[in-house]
C-alpha cells in the first residue's frame, strides 16, 4: 500500500507526496529503451521481479524493498518553478539528507542527472509534467539488493555502479527505515519550502487539488 | 548556477538577434527578467507556446522562457501528420533532465508538417527556439482562436508574474 501525505505553506498551493513500496521491478521511461536491460524479459519471473512502462522522463531503473520511492505531486505553475529546478531541487533534498549521514554526495554532472557519491549512483529521478502537475519522482538507495542492478545498463549509464546508504555508511549503525524515510521526506518539503507535512487518510485531496490548478 | 543560466540565457538572445534579420520576425523589445527573449509578431499561450500565423498555416514551438526552464532537451515526441490538435490539450512531449513534459496546442486543427530534425537534433529547441526548433505546422480550424492568446507584451509580463511567484 502507497502512503500519501500532503504539503503545505502558507504561501501557495499545497503539494502532494506519494511514499511507494515497490516489489521488485524495472521500469522504463517514455523513450522505451529496453535495450538497457540485459537479460531477457522472461527471465525476470525468475528472479521475482517485473517490468513496467512509464510516461516519465529518464531511462531504465530497477524499484524494489530498502529504497525510499518519493512522487512529490505539485503544480509547479503555483511555486513559479520550471522542470529544470524542480529536478535540481529533488537533487538538492537527497544531497541534504545524504550529508546527515555523513555521505558526501554531489548532484550529476550534464547528462548524468541523479545524485552521486564519487561515480556511484545513490539516487535517481525520472519525472512526468503534465498540465503543469508533477509525477513519478526520486528513488533513493538505503539498502536494496544491489545485485538487481547488474542486470541493467542503470539510467542507461554504462561503467558506474549503483550504491545505497547502507554501503556508503560502512560499520554506521543506521536508523530504522521508518525514521530514515521521515528525514528524506522532511529534506524534501524544506527544499520546496513546505512548512509541514501531515499524513493523509484520503488521497482523493490530490484530486481536488488538481481541479484547482485547472486554469 | 545562476551565472550559468544567465549566460546561456543572453546566449540565445544574441544568437536570436542575427538569425532575426534573416526572417519576418522582429526583434525583442524588454527582456524579462531572466533574460528570455519574447518576439513580436507571435501570439503567446499561458503553458509557454508559441503561434506563428502565416495565411492558413500556423506553425508551433515553445518559448525561449519554456526551453530555459526546461534545460537541455534530449528527446522530442511529435504527433503524426494529419492528426488532430485541439487547443490546450496535449500534442507531444519534451524529455530534459530526466523529466517528460507534455506540450500543448495553443490552437485547433489539423497537422500539415511536423518538424523531423528534432528527432536527430531535439537540441534545437534549446538552441532555436522560435526558428529551427519548429515543432508542428498546422492548419487552423477555427481561426478565432487565436484572438484569446497573448501577445508580446502581455506575454513577457505574464513571464514575469509566473518567475516572480518563485
Amino acid at each position: 500500500m502507497d502512503d500519501v501525505q500532503e504539503m503545505r505553506s502558507p504561501r501557495t498551493l499545497h503539494g502532494g507526496l506519494e511514499a511507494r513500496h515497490s516489489s521488485p521491478s524495472y521500469t522504463l521511461g517514455k523513450r522505451r529503451t529496453d535495450h538497457n536491460l540485459l537479460i531477457p524479459e522472461a527471465d525476470l519471473k525468475g528472479l521475482g521481479a517485473e517490468l513496467h512502462y512509464t510516461q516519465r522522463g529518464g531511462d531504465i531503473t530497477f524499484h524494489g524493498p530498502h529504497q525510499a520511492i518519493l512522487y512529490p505531486i505539485i503544480s509547479l505553475r503555483s511555486i513559479g518553478i520550471g522542470a529544470r529546478n524542480y529536478v535540481e531541487t529533488l537533487e538538492r533534498s537527497m544531497l541534504e539528507f545524504a550529508s546527515v549521514y555523513g555521505v558526501k554526495a554531489r548532484a550529476g554532472h550534464k547528462g548524468e542527472t541523479g545524485v552521486w557519491v564519487g561515480d556511484r549512483k545513490i539516487g535517481a529521478i525520472g519525472v512526468r509534467i503534465s498540465s503543469g502537475i508533477t509525477s513519478h519522482g526520486l528513488a533513493f538507495n538505503i539498502d536494496p539488493d544491489l545485485k538487481y542492478f547488474e542486470h541493467i545498463v542503470p539510467c542507461g549509464i554504462a561503467d558506474k555502479e549503483v550504491t545505497s546508504l547502507r554501503r556508503e555508511t560502512d560499520d554506521m549503525l543506521l536508523p530504522s527505515e521508518e525514521v530514515i524515510h521521515e528525514q528524506l521526506v522532511s529534506c524534501l518539503a524544506k527544499a520546496f519550502s513546505y512548512d509541514d507535512v501531515v499524513w493523509k487518510e484520503d488521497p482523493s485531496f490530490i484530486l481536488d487539488n488538481q481541479e484547482e490548478y485547472k486554469d | 548556477m545562476a551565472l550559468r543560466m544567465w549566460a546561456s540565457s543572453t546566449a540565445n538572445a544574441l544568437k536570436l538577434s542575427s538569425s532575426a534579420s534573416k526572417s519576418h520576425l522582429l526583434p525583442a523589445f524588454s527582456i524579462s527578467r531572466c533574460f528570455s527573449s519574447v518576439l513580436e509578431g507571435l501570439k503567446y499561450a499561458t503553458s509557454h507556446e508559441w503561434v506563428k500565423h502565416d495565411g492558413s498555416v500556423a506553425t508551433i514551438g515553445i518559448t525561449d522562457h519554456a526551453q530555459d526552464h526546461l534545460g537541455e532537451v534530449v528527446f522530442v515526441e511529435l504527433p503524426e501528420e494529419k492528426s488532430a490538435v485541439s487547443k490546450e490539450k496535449n500534442f507531444g512531449a519534451v524529455e530534459s533532465v530526466k523529466a517528460t513534459s507534455e506540450i500543448l496546442s495553443p490552437i485547433s486543427g489539423e497537422v500539415i508538417e511536423v518538424n523531423t530534425k528534432l528527432t536527430d537534433s531535439p537540441g534545437l529547441i534549446n538552441s532555436s527556439p522560435y526558428e529551427d526548433g519548429w515543432m508542428i505546422k498546422v492548419k487552423p480550424s477555427n481561426p478565432a482562436e487565436l484572438e484569446t492568446l497573448m501577445g508580446p507584451k502581455e506575454y513577457t509580463k505574464f513571464c514575469e508574474e509566473e518567475d516572480a511567484a518563485h
